[in-house]
Protein backbone atom coordinates (compact mmCIF):
# COMPACT_ATOMS: atom_id res chain seq x y z
CA UNK A 1 0.00 0.00 0.00
CA UNK A 2 0.96 3.20 -0.95
CA UNK A 3 3.52 5.42 1.93
CA UNK A 4 3.92 9.31 2.10
CA UNK A 5 6.12 10.62 5.16
CA UNK A 6 6.68 14.13 5.96
CA UNK A 7 8.88 16.01 8.10
CA UNK A 8 9.52 19.34 9.06
CA UNK A 9 12.50 20.98 10.45
CA UNK A 10 13.19 24.86 11.26
CA UNK A 11 13.87 25.85 8.00
CA UNK A 12 13.31 22.90 5.81
CA UNK A 13 10.76 20.55 5.01
CA UNK A 14 11.28 16.62 3.84
CA UNK A 15 8.35 14.40 2.49
CA UNK A 16 8.88 11.25 0.91
CA UNK A 17 7.12 8.86 -0.56
CA UNK A 18 6.93 4.89 -2.09
CA UNK A 19 7.64 4.46 -5.72
CA UNK A 20 5.72 2.04 -6.01
CA UNK A 21 2.61 1.12 -9.03
CA UNK A 22 0.82 -1.06 -8.16
CA UNK A 23 -2.89 -2.65 -9.57
CA UNK A 24 -4.04 -5.92 -7.33
CA UNK A 25 -1.06 -8.28 -7.64
CA UNK A 26 0.93 -6.33 -10.59
CA UNK A 27 3.55 -4.02 -10.25
CA UNK A 28 3.29 -1.51 -12.94
CA UNK A 29 6.69 0.08 -12.34
CA UNK A 30 9.01 0.89 -8.89
CA UNK A 31 10.12 4.73 -10.05
CA UNK A 32 6.94 6.27 -10.28
CA UNK A 33 7.18 9.30 -8.59
CA UNK A 34 4.65 10.93 -6.36
CA UNK A 35 6.00 13.89 -4.77
CA UNK A 36 5.16 16.88 -7.20
CA UNK A 37 6.84 19.91 -7.19
CA UNK A 38 4.15 22.49 -7.42
CA UNK A 39 6.42 25.56 -7.63
CA UNK A 40 9.48 26.44 -7.19
CA UNK A 41 8.98 25.59 -3.46
CA UNK A 42 6.40 23.30 -2.73
CA UNK A 43 6.71 19.64 -2.46
CA UNK A 44 3.05 17.96 -2.72
CA UNK A 45 3.43 14.20 -1.73
CA UNK A 46 0.22 12.44 -2.89
CA UNK A 47 -1.20 8.68 -2.32
CA UNK A 48 -4.54 7.25 -3.57
CA UNK A 49 -6.29 6.53 -6.34
CA UNK A 50 -3.86 6.48 -9.50
CA UNK A 51 -5.96 8.37 -12.15
CA UNK A 52 -7.14 10.81 -9.16
CA UNK A 53 -3.35 11.45 -7.95
CA UNK A 54 -2.41 12.41 -10.77
CA UNK A 55 -5.02 14.66 -11.92
CA UNK A 56 -5.96 16.50 -8.85
CA UNK A 57 -1.71 17.26 -8.18
CA UNK A 58 -1.69 18.39 -11.52
CA UNK A 59 -4.99 20.77 -11.37
CA UNK A 60 -3.25 21.66 -8.26
CA UNK A 61 -0.01 22.75 -9.52
CA UNK A 62 -1.28 24.51 -12.65
CA UNK A 63 -3.80 26.71 -9.94
CA UNK A 64 -0.43 28.02 -8.42
CA UNK A 65 1.30 28.86 -11.90
CA UNK A 66 -2.04 30.30 -13.07
CA UNK A 67 -2.01 32.12 -10.11
CA UNK A 68 1.81 33.62 -10.33
CA UNK A 69 1.16 34.39 -13.69
CA UNK A 70 -2.00 36.48 -12.67
CA UNK A 71 -1.23 38.53 -9.98
CA UNK A 72 3.23 38.00 -10.23
CA UNK A 73 3.88 36.33 -6.74
CA UNK A 74 3.40 33.21 -5.66
CA UNK A 75 0.50 32.00 -3.28
CA UNK A 76 1.92 31.52 -0.03
CA UNK A 77 2.21 27.56 1.30
CA UNK A 78 -0.91 28.54 4.11
CA UNK A 79 -2.92 30.21 1.05
CA UNK A 80 -2.21 26.77 -1.22
CA UNK A 81 -2.94 24.19 1.76
CA UNK A 82 -6.58 26.24 2.25
CA UNK A 83 -7.10 26.15 -1.61
CA UNK A 84 -6.28 22.23 -1.71
CA UNK A 85 -8.64 21.33 0.81
CA UNK A 86 -11.24 23.63 -0.33
CA UNK A 87 -10.96 22.11 -3.69
CA UNK A 88 -10.52 18.44 -1.97
CA UNK A 89 -14.32 19.64 -0.15
CA UNK A 90 -15.80 21.44 -3.34
CA UNK A 91 -15.94 17.61 -5.08
CA UNK A 92 -16.42 15.64 -1.86
CA UNK A 93 -20.16 15.34 -2.15
CA UNK A 94 -20.50 14.95 -6.04
CA UNK A 95 -17.16 13.42 -7.70
CA UNK A 96 -14.74 13.13 -4.50
CA UNK A 97 -11.39 12.68 -5.20
CA UNK A 98 -9.08 9.53 -3.67
CA UNK A 99 -6.45 11.12 -2.95
CA UNK A 100 -4.34 11.77 0.34
CA UNK A 101 -1.90 14.75 0.31
CA UNK A 102 1.16 15.68 2.14
CA UNK A 103 2.42 19.79 1.22
CA UNK A 104 5.75 20.90 2.55
CA UNK A 105 6.95 24.66 1.46
CA UNK A 106 8.86 27.26 2.37
CA UNK A 107 7.91 31.01 2.79
CA UNK A 108 10.25 33.91 3.28
CA UNK A 109 8.40 35.22 6.29
CA UNK A 110 7.01 31.85 8.07
CA UNK A 111 9.92 29.67 6.91
CA UNK A 112 9.45 25.97 5.95
CA UNK A 113 5.58 24.57 6.84
CA UNK A 114 3.99 21.35 6.34
CA UNK A 115 0.15 20.62 5.81
CA UNK A 116 -1.79 17.01 6.10
CA UNK A 117 -4.37 17.32 4.13
CA UNK A 118 -6.68 13.90 3.52
CA UNK A 119 -9.38 12.59 1.15
CA UNK A 120 -12.49 13.93 2.65
CA UNK A 121 -10.87 17.10 2.74
CA UNK A 122 -9.23 17.10 6.51
CA UNK A 123 -6.48 20.05 7.13
CA UNK A 124 -3.99 20.33 9.57
CA UNK A 125 -0.84 22.01 10.05
CA UNK A 126 1.69 19.51 11.04
CA UNK A 127 5.70 18.86 11.97
CA UNK A 128 5.26 15.31 11.28
CA UNK A 129 2.55 12.92 9.40
CA UNK A 130 2.31 9.76 7.11
CA UNK A 131 0.11 7.93 5.05
CA UNK A 132 -0.81 4.76 4.26
CA UNK A 133 -0.23 1.43 6.15
CA UNK A 134 3.17 2.81 6.83
CA UNK A 135 2.00 5.54 8.72
CA UNK A 136 1.14 2.63 11.60
CA UNK A 137 4.69 1.75 11.65
CA UNK A 138 6.41 5.71 10.93
CA UNK A 139 4.45 7.80 12.95
CA UNK A 140 5.46 5.95 16.61
CA UNK A 141 8.82 6.35 14.93
CA UNK A 142 8.58 9.78 14.56
CA UNK A 143 6.92 10.48 18.02
CA UNK A 144 10.31 8.81 19.83
CA UNK A 145 12.52 9.93 17.11
CA UNK A 146 11.39 13.62 16.05
CA UNK A 147 12.97 16.83 17.23
CA UNK A 148 12.18 20.27 16.24
CA UNK A 149 15.82 21.86 15.51
CA UNK A 150 16.72 18.07 13.46
CA UNK A 151 18.90 19.28 11.04
CA UNK A 152 18.47 18.10 7.25
CA UNK A 153 20.74 15.21 7.70
CA UNK A 154 18.93 13.96 11.06
CA UNK A 155 15.56 14.20 9.22
CA UNK A 156 16.59 12.23 6.65
CA UNK A 157 18.05 9.42 8.89
CA UNK A 158 14.64 9.59 10.32
CA UNK A 159 12.91 9.06 7.19
CA UNK A 160 15.40 6.34 6.31
CA UNK A 161 14.61 4.55 9.91
CA UNK A 162 11.11 4.65 8.69
CA UNK A 163 11.24 3.45 5.25
CA UNK A 164 13.49 0.44 6.98
CA UNK A 165 10.66 -0.30 9.00
CA UNK A 166 8.31 -0.19 6.87
CA UNK A 167 10.47 -2.51 4.14
CA UNK A 168 10.43 -4.86 7.02
CA UNK A 169 7.56 -5.11 8.75
CA UNK A 170 4.73 -4.40 6.09
CA UNK A 171 3.05 -6.97 4.38
CA UNK A 172 3.62 -6.59 0.53
CA UNK A 173 5.79 -3.95 1.25
CA UNK A 174 6.92 -1.05 -0.96
CA UNK A 175 10.53 -1.13 -1.76
CA UNK A 176 11.34 2.02 -3.02
CA UNK A 177 10.92 5.38 -2.09
CA UNK A 178 11.85 8.77 -3.19
CA UNK A 179 12.82 11.44 -0.77
CA UNK A 180 12.50 15.26 -1.47
CA UNK A 181 13.54 18.65 0.57
CA UNK A 182 12.26 22.41 0.63
CA UNK A 183 14.32 24.81 2.44
CA UNK A 184 15.00 28.70 1.10
CA UNK A 185 16.70 27.71 -1.76
CA UNK A 186 14.12 25.24 -3.47
CA UNK A 187 11.90 22.31 -4.09
CA UNK A 188 13.95 19.51 -5.29
CA UNK A 189 15.03 15.52 -5.25
CA UNK A 190 17.38 14.65 -2.55
CA UNK A 191 17.78 11.27 -2.61
CA UNK A 192 16.15 7.57 -3.97
CA UNK A 193 16.08 4.66 -1.68
CA UNK A 194 16.22 1.64 -4.04
CA UNK A 195 16.04 -2.20 -2.91
CA UNK A 196 14.86 -3.33 -6.04
CA UNK A 197 14.78 -2.19 -9.69
CA UNK A 198 12.69 -2.66 -13.28
CA UNK A 199 15.82 -3.39 -15.44
CA UNK A 200 16.11 -6.66 -16.70
CA UNK A 201 19.53 -7.86 -15.40
CA UNK A 202 17.86 -7.45 -11.63
CA UNK A 203 14.61 -8.46 -12.27
CA UNK A 204 15.49 -12.30 -13.60
CA UNK A 205 18.82 -13.43 -13.03
CA UNK A 206 19.30 -16.30 -15.68
CA UNK A 207 21.08 -18.96 -14.62
CA UNK A 208 23.86 -21.40 -16.44
CA UNK A 209 22.26 -24.32 -17.34
CA UNK B 1 -30.86 38.31 -23.98
CA UNK B 2 -29.71 37.40 -27.41
CA UNK B 3 -33.43 38.39 -28.92
CA UNK B 4 -33.68 41.63 -27.32
CA UNK B 5 -33.64 44.68 -29.52
CA UNK B 6 -31.54 46.06 -26.95
CA UNK B 7 -29.06 43.28 -26.20
CA UNK B 8 -26.16 45.12 -28.28
CA UNK B 9 -24.08 47.25 -25.73
CA UNK B 10 -24.69 50.75 -25.24
CA UNK B 11 -21.01 51.85 -25.17
CA UNK B 12 -20.28 51.46 -28.73
CA UNK B 13 -17.10 53.21 -30.27
CA UNK B 14 -17.62 56.36 -31.95
CA UNK B 15 -15.34 56.89 -34.90
CA UNK B 16 -12.96 59.01 -33.07
CA UNK B 17 -12.11 55.91 -30.97
CA UNK B 18 -13.92 57.21 -27.98
CA UNK B 19 -16.12 55.29 -25.41
CA UNK B 20 -18.69 57.91 -25.45
CA UNK B 21 -20.33 56.49 -22.69
CA UNK B 22 -17.48 56.83 -20.19
CA UNK B 23 -16.29 60.49 -21.44
CA UNK B 24 -20.22 61.27 -20.06
CA UNK B 25 -19.54 59.02 -16.96
CA UNK B 26 -16.23 61.00 -16.16
CA UNK B 27 -18.53 64.17 -16.68
CA UNK B 28 -20.87 62.69 -13.52
CA UNK B 29 -17.75 61.97 -11.42
CA UNK B 30 -16.88 65.21 -12.11
CA UNK B 31 -19.47 66.93 -10.93
CA UNK B 32 -19.73 64.69 -7.91
CA UNK B 33 -18.99 66.44 -4.82
CA UNK B 34 -15.11 66.74 -4.29
CA UNK B 35 -13.14 63.47 -2.64
CA UNK B 36 -9.62 62.87 -2.14
CA UNK B 37 -7.13 60.47 -0.55
CA UNK B 38 -3.23 60.85 0.81
CA UNK B 39 -1.03 58.28 1.02
CA UNK B 40 1.62 59.13 3.84
CA UNK B 41 4.86 56.96 5.06
CA UNK B 42 2.94 54.70 7.74
CA UNK B 43 -0.47 55.17 6.52
CA UNK B 44 -3.63 56.49 4.11
CA UNK B 45 -6.40 59.10 4.37
CA UNK B 46 -8.97 59.40 2.45
CA UNK B 47 -11.47 62.34 2.41
CA UNK B 48 -14.92 63.93 1.18
CA UNK B 49 -17.35 66.19 1.55
CA UNK B 50 -20.80 65.31 3.04
CA UNK B 51 -22.90 68.45 1.27
CA UNK B 52 -26.44 67.52 2.09
CA UNK B 53 -29.78 68.75 -0.03
CA UNK B 54 -31.15 69.99 3.40
CA UNK B 55 -30.49 70.70 6.97
CA UNK B 56 -33.26 68.10 7.77
CA UNK B 57 -31.40 65.30 6.68
CA UNK B 58 -30.14 62.72 9.46
CA UNK B 59 -26.28 63.51 8.80
CA UNK B 60 -25.37 60.37 10.60
CA UNK B 61 -27.54 58.13 8.35
CA UNK B 62 -25.28 58.80 5.47
CA UNK B 63 -22.12 57.47 5.05
CA UNK B 64 -19.63 57.81 1.84
CA UNK B 65 -16.41 56.36 2.98
CA UNK B 66 -17.15 52.43 3.56
CA UNK B 67 -14.44 49.32 4.44
CA UNK B 68 -14.20 46.67 2.09
CA UNK B 69 -12.18 44.61 4.22
CA UNK B 70 -11.18 45.24 7.78
CA UNK B 71 -7.70 47.07 5.85
CA UNK B 72 -9.41 48.47 3.19
CA UNK B 73 -11.15 51.15 2.89
CA UNK B 74 -12.88 53.41 0.25
CA UNK B 75 -14.62 56.35 -1.01
CA UNK B 76 -15.81 57.80 -4.18
CA UNK B 77 -16.72 60.99 -6.34
CA UNK B 78 -20.27 60.58 -8.20
CA UNK B 79 -23.16 58.33 -8.00
CA UNK B 80 -24.30 57.42 -4.25
CA UNK B 81 -26.03 54.49 -5.40
CA UNK B 82 -23.73 53.17 -8.36
CA UNK B 83 -21.23 53.51 -5.41
CA UNK B 84 -23.17 51.21 -2.76
CA UNK B 85 -23.08 48.52 -5.29
CA UNK B 86 -19.65 48.68 -6.28
CA UNK B 87 -19.27 48.37 -2.44
CA UNK B 88 -21.77 45.35 -2.32
CA UNK B 89 -19.73 43.98 -4.96
CA UNK B 90 -15.94 44.36 -3.66
CA UNK B 91 -16.94 42.95 -0.31
CA UNK B 92 -18.04 39.91 -2.01
CA UNK B 93 -15.42 39.00 -4.10
CA UNK B 94 -12.65 39.94 -1.67
CA UNK B 95 -14.70 37.29 1.05
CA UNK B 96 -14.64 34.61 -1.68
CA UNK B 97 -11.07 35.17 -1.92
CA UNK B 98 -10.70 34.88 1.35
CA UNK B 99 -12.95 31.48 1.40
CA UNK B 100 -10.60 30.08 -1.54
CA UNK B 101 -7.45 31.06 0.24
CA UNK B 102 -8.09 31.91 4.13
CA UNK B 103 -6.25 35.13 3.71
CA UNK B 104 -6.75 38.18 3.53
CA UNK B 105 -7.07 39.86 -0.19
CA UNK B 106 -4.05 41.86 -0.92
CA UNK B 107 -5.02 45.36 -1.82
CA UNK B 108 -4.00 45.21 -5.42
CA UNK B 109 -5.94 42.12 -6.40
CA UNK B 110 -9.50 43.65 -4.73
CA UNK B 111 -8.97 46.91 -7.04
CA UNK B 112 -8.22 44.87 -10.00
CA UNK B 113 -11.56 42.66 -9.47
CA UNK B 114 -13.27 45.68 -8.59
CA UNK B 115 -11.77 47.34 -12.23
CA UNK B 116 -12.89 44.50 -14.16
CA UNK B 117 -16.58 44.50 -12.59
CA UNK B 118 -16.31 48.57 -14.04
CA UNK B 119 -14.79 47.59 -17.24
CA UNK B 120 -17.95 44.44 -17.79
CA UNK B 121 -20.20 47.37 -17.44
CA UNK B 122 -18.57 48.84 -20.56
CA UNK B 123 -19.07 45.76 -22.79
CA UNK B 124 -21.88 44.35 -22.15
CA UNK B 125 -25.35 44.25 -23.73
CA UNK B 126 -27.61 46.83 -21.87
CA UNK B 127 -26.02 47.89 -19.07
CA UNK B 128 -24.17 51.19 -18.47
CA UNK B 129 -21.02 52.57 -17.06
CA UNK B 130 -20.90 52.99 -13.10
CA UNK B 131 -20.72 56.81 -12.52
CA UNK B 132 -18.05 56.82 -10.10
CA UNK B 133 -14.53 57.09 -9.27
CA UNK B 134 -13.40 55.33 -6.37
CA UNK B 135 -10.54 55.88 -4.50
CA UNK B 136 -9.35 52.58 -2.62
CA UNK B 137 -6.89 52.75 0.65
CA UNK B 138 -5.87 49.76 1.91
CA UNK B 139 -2.69 48.68 3.87
CA UNK B 140 -1.16 45.39 3.32
CA UNK B 141 2.13 43.12 3.71
CA UNK B 142 3.21 45.64 0.99
CA UNK B 143 2.53 48.87 2.68
CA UNK B 144 0.10 51.75 2.82
CA UNK B 145 -1.99 52.32 -1.06
CA UNK B 146 -4.13 54.45 -2.70
CA UNK B 147 -5.53 53.68 -5.68
CA UNK B 148 -7.95 55.35 -7.77
CA UNK B 149 -10.26 53.40 -10.43
CA UNK B 150 -12.31 55.15 -12.76
CA UNK B 151 -15.42 54.05 -14.52
CA UNK B 152 -13.39 52.57 -17.63
CA UNK B 153 -12.45 50.33 -15.79
CA UNK B 154 -8.54 51.68 -15.81
CA UNK B 155 -6.84 52.34 -11.95
CA UNK B 156 -3.74 53.89 -10.93
CA UNK B 157 -1.88 54.03 -7.87
CA UNK B 158 -1.32 57.66 -6.42
CA UNK B 159 0.40 59.22 -3.86
CA UNK B 160 -2.29 61.64 -3.27
CA UNK B 161 -4.66 62.46 -5.58
CA UNK B 162 -8.45 63.88 -5.87
CA UNK B 163 -11.88 63.59 -7.70
CA UNK B 164 -15.21 65.06 -8.19
CA UNK B 165 -15.92 69.17 -8.59
CA UNK B 166 -12.70 70.94 -7.16
CA UNK B 167 -10.56 68.36 -8.59
CA UNK B 168 -7.88 70.56 -10.32
CA UNK B 169 -7.50 73.26 -7.77
CA UNK B 170 -7.07 70.07 -5.17
CA UNK B 171 -4.90 68.19 -6.94
CA UNK B 172 -2.76 71.71 -7.34
CA UNK B 173 -2.66 72.07 -3.39
CA UNK B 174 -1.67 68.24 -2.34
CA UNK B 175 1.38 68.81 -5.32
CA UNK B 176 2.58 71.69 -3.18
CA UNK B 177 2.24 70.32 -0.35
CA UNK B 178 2.91 66.66 -0.56
CA UNK B 179 6.24 65.12 0.94
CA UNK B 180 7.96 61.23 0.28
CA UNK B 181 8.03 61.43 4.08
CA UNK B 182 4.57 62.50 5.48
CA UNK B 183 3.37 60.91 8.15
CA UNK B 184 0.06 59.83 8.59
CA UNK B 185 -1.18 62.93 11.08
CA UNK B 186 0.36 65.28 8.98
CA UNK B 187 -1.21 63.66 6.01
CA UNK B 188 -4.75 64.16 7.89
CA UNK B 189 -3.95 68.17 8.27
CA UNK B 190 -3.23 68.29 4.48
CA UNK B 191 -6.12 66.51 3.03
CA UNK B 192 -8.64 68.90 5.69
CA UNK B 193 -6.83 71.70 4.09
CA UNK B 194 -7.24 70.31 0.93
CA UNK B 195 -11.01 69.99 1.70
CA UNK B 196 -11.10 73.26 2.66
CA UNK B 197 -9.64 75.57 -0.03
CA UNK B 198 -12.60 74.39 -2.50
CA UNK B 199 -15.18 74.11 0.20
CA UNK B 200 -18.23 76.59 -0.57
CA UNK B 201 -19.75 77.54 2.96
CA UNK B 202 -18.26 76.50 6.70
CA UNK B 203 -16.36 73.29 7.32
CA UNK B 204 -17.60 71.36 10.10
CA UNK B 205 -16.95 68.03 11.53
CA UNK B 206 -20.87 67.21 10.53
CA UNK B 207 -20.15 67.68 6.73
CA UNK B 208 -16.54 66.00 5.75
CA UNK B 209 -16.05 62.34 5.86
CA UNK B 210 -12.12 61.35 6.76
CA UNK B 211 -11.32 57.49 6.55
CA UNK B 212 -7.56 56.40 8.02
CA UNK B 213 -5.68 53.06 8.39
CA UNK B 214 -2.61 53.22 9.91
CA UNK B 215 0.30 50.48 10.11
CA UNK B 216 -2.06 48.87 13.00
CA UNK B 217 -4.26 47.38 9.34
CA UNK B 218 -7.72 48.60 10.12
CA UNK B 219 -9.76 50.59 8.68
CA UNK B 220 -11.62 53.15 10.51
CA UNK B 221 -13.94 55.98 9.64
CA UNK B 222 -13.44 59.07 11.82
CA UNK B 223 -16.24 59.87 13.99
CA UNK B 224 -17.27 63.49 14.07
CA UNK B 225 -15.56 63.84 17.39
CA UNK B 226 -12.32 62.95 16.20
CA UNK B 227 -12.77 65.47 12.95
CA UNK B 228 -13.62 68.02 15.51
CA UNK B 229 -10.00 67.13 17.28
CA UNK B 230 -8.27 67.33 13.86
CA UNK B 231 -10.06 70.50 12.28
CA UNK B 232 -9.51 72.59 15.10
CA UNK B 233 -5.22 71.20 15.09
CA UNK B 234 -5.74 72.97 11.43
CA UNK B 235 -7.43 76.39 12.39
Amino acid sequence: MECVIGVVGRDFAVVAADTSAVQSILVHKTDEDKVMVLDSHKLMGASGEPGDRVQFTEYIQKNLHLYQFRNTIPLSTAATANFTRGELATALRKNPYMVNVILAGYDNDVGASLYYIDYIATLHKIEKGAFGYGSYFCLSLMDKLYRPDMTKEEAVDLVDKCIKEIRLRLVVAPQNFVIKIVDKDGAKEYARREYISDSPPDAAPVSEA
Amino acid sequence: MGDSQYSFSLTTFSPSGKLVQIEHALTAVGSGQTSLGIKAANGVVIATEKKLPSILVDETSVQKIQALTPNIGVVYSGMGPDFRVLVRKSRKQAQQYYRLYKETIPVTQLVRETAAVMQEFTQSGGVRPFGVSLLIAGYDDNGPQLYQVDPSGSYFSWKASAMGKNVSNAKTFLEKRYTEDMELDDAIHTAILTLKEGYEGQISSNNIEIGIIRSDREFKVLSPAEIKDFLEEVE
